[in-house]
């Protein structure tokens, strides 16, 4: 991470400055004091640069005076629309532009004249999460290509206040980088077991972390889980993360729950997926990788609530022993799922976890993350992730929070009718609604099965999670996109207080708007054509199924818990 | 077209032996008269669930009458699956006179007498079919009532509603090759006794006015292109709601031809123009206050020696020029142009219904339409009318990246992007199509630093069409055009436009 430093606006002896500007502020006297300092070329730089302080527009001036090399402006547009984001991305476009500088201060009293005193602090953030790269494996890149920016020296009226701000923005920042990096590392070297090794490293910042094994799993009666890793040669893992933050120890105060499909590496398994573009499916553990960065930025800055985060960790791979299409496994809660798609195996691995979540934990609420349909991207695109939800209010905190942070999560619905799309013939359920219709909506559905009546959010972020393009404050790549979300809405509505405190969770059915028009009645369908003056035969409700009246299921075959993957 | 007839007439009178439903609300009991025929059928009338929304015959509960008791589910639309359930179940009987029947509608309020008459009428509708036997569908019903008086209002509304939304079902049922665009413009001329004003402008006028949209889309088929305006004057005075309708009589895809499993469906490419018409049909006859115009794109997209190809430049009706990417998304090419034509009108507000893009089915499914726009209040005001007719919808984004990617590099703007086109990678594969054709619709229906009209874009494709074998709408109906649009169209005149 780039050091970050907070102090006095003084004229930097050297390297690059870089002056935030609002559209308000040219000609003011923040442009006159540089102007003074710098001999005049502030004004006259601008001018031939037709900078306007527009939000977006930049321009750099080489050796503009003093010992500087180069003096950047960024735009931040009207003074009245500033906001953290408006800082963030400033910070962003400051380090774009700042080349091969190695020191570099910006001067954001622009801002805080605007925006008051956290505003220097987002500025850092801006920068710092634009600045991070992953180049582990760049061997030989020339020192002279790679980015020697190593420090921002931020230049503020108040230094002490702003480091304040700073240091829970770092722990998030670090959570960040944490999920940026897990998720950029490619499948030969982040397999579960490594993984997991990996987030051992959390209890160094107070986490309690479990992991669990493949033996563990099995007895614990992983069906759906285990049936996803089985044709790996990697063992799959499960991790609990404890964040216990919160003053009050009373027993019956609540845990809020976040939940991570990781898929490691998804080759579809025997429904295996096409070559083109497959590289991407190593980030197929984006939902695990943000829960595990969230994990790491609540506890980094000491967040005063009680969390847990669990991870499903699993390889799914083609092989001799891999799950085969039409299997029928049993889930962790008793429930049967026919195996119609083993490319629909991000689901199976979240039904297990959650339903361990809500029975080990009884959390206040749980949110799960998953890289789970392309059907999410063909409805809503990269700009926004799918929200499903059986909680009005959970969804717009969410909501609330993505719109504060710039990570945008748009509802979708959920309803009786796509729910009776994956009924089985065999089974209590299949892993796929027929065909493609409403194909994000149904893996909702599915999900839904396994959250047990609790308060419940799933965002597939599966349009989300990389990026093609840099972005302000993102490069491109990985993105963590709900990291800061999910930290945000935390800050706002879990912390300093019990979370038994709360409203009331809101019952866990759908708003009565989800429902209307959606539950088709198809039992009319069954009476037309039966013979007349029959009674009709009662048919089974689907919603009560007899847990374990199902013909008894194969277990998955046992296989060697400990073999250790190839590093 | 079912025929509906209230009376109040004992039942043992009325329509002579035709056989007689007797709907069971949620929680009552089987009415004694009839228990005991059902005990005689060895059924126990306790077992009767009116909540699973079925129906029982029973024989010889009333001397030689078949009677039925169907179960009316709870819920907004219990009461209409009941009537569709009815009429499917006496639709087998043969009674003396032709396929008719009774419901006993005594003791129900006159808004559930009036669902029921409009589930059975829906249910009841006959298709067109030009083979020998056509399937069996109930003619006449009579509903049995206290007081016909007060029940005529609803009844006199649900004729109406179902009148037009069998004519966008017969619409969009009808063969292309006995729909083209010509023949679709004479059907419309129909309506004109009706008190609609139907004004029809053909090739050499969008020339002059320079459609070049719904020229291009037009050009490689034998039978020209049209627009189709239908006024329902009113007589409230206010400026008119417009309707505007994708109406592809046929969509082979063009030069981007579609693959042929699955093509016939697309006969019905013009659901969209078939429901506005349906729905201007429907206002006409409840003699509604409020003026609305429908706006109709009526093209057929064929593959020709003279079809517009990838790569074309078109200059739209509003001026803007458009790069063709892919011919087979050509409804948005047509709409924009109408959209121009509607904003002329004066209206204030525009729907348009199109059976658009592929993307909104995986997205929602069949259980709900997307819904577009760029006003808050008109949103949440078709959500509602949806909801309440059960035509339901789901609120859609148009974000910014999705017009920043349809940035062309020779014209205004490009209408789609090309398969694959949404960048390297495993992402890359899948587009957001459905918010890419609003987002490209948006320019012509709310041009920038042009007045703003109200405008709302609903996505129906995978609403438009029942399919044996798969659920969809609040109760099944047989395959073939549901006529989604309708209802809602005319539901959301009477909440929001009429005085």
């Amino acid at each position: 991470m780039l050091d970050i430093a907070f102090a006095k606006p003084t004229l930097p002896e050297s390297g690059a400055l870089v002056l935030p500007l609002t559209e308000d502020d040219l000609g003011g006297s923040l442009v006159a004091e540089w102007d003074r300092l710098l001999g005049g070329h502030v004004a006259r730089g601008i001018s031939a640069a037709e900078f306007k302080g527009r939000k977006g527009q930049s321009a750099t001036l080489y050796a503009p005076g003093g010992g500087l090399s180069r003096l950047v402006l960024v735009g931040l547009g009207k003074r009245d629309a500033l906001d953290a984001t408006a800082a963030e991305a400033a910070g962003g476009a400051a380090v774009a532009a700042l080349g091969k500088e190695s020191l570099a201060a910006i001067d954001a009293r622009a801002l805080s004249n605007g925006g008051g005193a956290a505003m220097p602090a987002d500025i850092a953030l801006g920068a710092v999460l634009r600045a991070w790269r992953f180049d582990r494996y760049r061997t030989t890149e020339k020192p002279e290509d790679k980015p020697r920016l190593t420090g921002v020296k931020v230049l503020c009226e108040d230094p002490a206040a702003a480091k304040a701000e700073w240091a829970s923005r770092r722990a998030v920042a670090e959570g960040v980088f944490l999920t940026r990096e897990l998720v950029s590392e490619p499948a030969n070297i982040l397999n579960p077991p490594e993984f997991a090794d990996r987030l051992r490293k959390l209890e160094k910042l107070g986490v309690e972390v479990e992991v669990f094994g493949q033996k563990d799993l099995e007895k614990l009666g992983f069906g759906s889980m285990l049936c996803v890793s089985q044709g790996s040669a990697q063992p799959p893992r499960m991790v609990v993360m404890r964040w216990n933050g919160s003053d009050q120890k009373k027993k019956d105060s609540k845990p809020i729950a976040f939940i991570g499909k990781g898929v490691t590496f998804d080759t579809g398994g025997i429904s295996i997926k096409p070559a083109g573009g497959m590289e991407d499916m190593k980030w197929d553990m984006a939902g695990a990788g943000v829960v595990s960065g969230l994990m790491a930025a609540l506890a980094g800055r000491k967040a005063k609530v009680d969390v847990v985060g669990l991870v499903g960790l699993v390889e799914n791979m083609p092989s001799g022993t891999a799950t085969r299409p039409g299997d029928v496994v049993t889930s962790y809660s008793g429930q049967t799922i026919e195996v119609i798609n083993t490319d629909a195996e991000g689901r199976l691995v979240l039904a297990d976890v959650l339903s361990y979540c809500k029975k080990r934990f009884d959390p206040a609420f749980m949110v799960n993350l998953a890289t789970l349909t392309g059907a999410i991207i063909v409805a809503l695109g990269n700009e926004h992730a799918g929200l499903f939800s059986n909680d009005d209010g959970l969804a717009q905190r969410i909501q609330d929070a993505g719109k504060a942070v710039g990570e945008l999560a748009w509802r979708m619905p959920l309803g009786d009718a796509y729910d009776r799309q994956i009924r089985s013939d065999i089974a209590d359920m299949k892993n796929v609604g027929g065909g493609r219709a409403g194909g994000s909506i149904t893996a909702a559905q599915f999900i839904q099965r396994f959250v047990d009546g609790c308060p419940w959010a799933h965002l597939d972020i599966a349009g989300v999670a990389w990026s093609g393009k840099d972005s302000a404050t993102v490069p491109k790549g990985a993105t963590a996109w709900g990291v800061r979300l999910l930290d945000r809405m935390v800050a706002d509505h879990h912390e300093g207080r019990a979370v038994a405190a709360q409203p009331a969770p809101e019952p866990a059915e759908e708003p009565a708007a989800l429902v209307t028009g959606a539950d088709s009645a198809s039992p009319a369908t069954l009476s037309e054509g039966t013979p007349a003056s029959e009674p009709l035969v009662p048919t089974p409700d689907a919603v009560t199924r007899p847990a374990e009246a199902a013909a008894p299921v194969p277990r998955a075959p046992r296989r060697p818990a400990t073999r250790r993957p190839r590093r | 077209m079912l025929k509906l007839r209230l009376a109040e007439l004992p039942e043992g009178h009325a329509e002579g032996g035709a056989p007689l439903a007797v709907p069971v609300r949620p929680g009552a009991a089987v009415p004694d008269r009839f228990a005991a025929a059902a005990a005689a059928a060895g059924f126990n009338p306790a077992h009767f669930d009116s909540t699973r929304g079925e129906a029982l015959r029973l024989d010889g509960a009333l001397g030689g009458r078949t009677t039925w008791l169907v179960g009316v589910r709870p819920g907004p639309m219990g009461m209409e699956a009941a009537g569709a359930l009815t009429a499917a179940s006496l639709a087998g009987e043969e009674a003396p006179g032709g396929r008719r029947g009774v419901i006993d509608a005594r003791g129900l309020p006159p808004a559930d007498v009036a669902a029921l008459a409009i589930g059975a009428g829906i249910r009841a509708h006959r298709l067109p079919h030009y083979g020998a036997t056509p399937p069996p569908a109930l003619r006449r019903l009579e509903l049995l009532v206290e007081d016909v008086a007060a029940n005529e209002p609803g009844i006199a509304r649900a004729r109406a509603v179902l009148r037009g939304a069998g004519l966008a079902r017969d619409l969009a049922a009808e063969p292309a090759n006995r729909l083209t665009p010509p023949l679709f413009v004479e059907r419309l001329w129909e309506l004109e006794e009706h008190g609609i004003e139907v004004v029809v402008h053909g090739r050499h006028w969008l020339e002059r006015h320079g459609y070049g949209g719904l020229l291009a889309v037009g050009r490689g088929s034998a039978h020209p292109p049209r627009l189709v305006e239908l006024r329902w004057p009113g007589h409230s005075g206010a400026p008119p709601v417009a309707f505007v309708g994708k109406g592809i009589t046929f969509d082979t895809g063009g030069v981007s031809i579609k693959g042929a499993a699955g093509m016939e469906a697309m006969k019905a490419d013009m659901a969209g123009a078939a429901a506005c018409a349906g729905a201007i049909l429907a206002l006409a006859l409840r003699d509604s206050p409020a003026p609305a115009v429908a706006v109709l794109a009526i093209a057929e997209n064929m593959t020709g020696a003279d079809s517009y190809r990838p790569g074309d430049v078109l200059r739209m009706g509003s001026g803007l020029t458009v790069e063709v990417v892919d011919t087979d998304a050509e409804g948005r090419l047509v709409l924009a142009d109408a959209l121009h034509h509607a904003r002329g009108l004066g209206p204030s507000a525009i729907l348009d219904l199109a059976t658009l893009t592929g993307s909104i089915v995986s997205a929602l499914g069949h259980h709900r339409a997307g819904l577009f726009g760029n006003d808050d209040a008109l949103r949440d005001a078709v959500m509602a009318a949806g909801e309440a007719v059960g035509e339901p919808l789901w609120p859609m984004p148009i974000g910014a990246g999705h017009r920043e990617v349809l940035a062309s590099e020779i014209a205004d703007l490009r209408h789609c992007l090309p398969p694959g086109g949404g960048g390297p990678g495993w992402a890359g594969k899948f587009l957001p199509d459905a918010c890419h054709a609003a987002a490209f619709l948006r320019d012509f229906a709310a041009p920038e630093g042009a007045p703003a009209i109200p405008w709302a874009h609903l996505d129906i494709a995978g609403m438009d069409l029942r399919e044996e074998g798969r659920e969809a709408g609040p109760y099944p109906l047989p395959p073939g055009p549901s006529g989604y649009g309708v209802r809602l169209l005319d539901r959301l005149v009477e909440d929001r436009f009429e005085p």
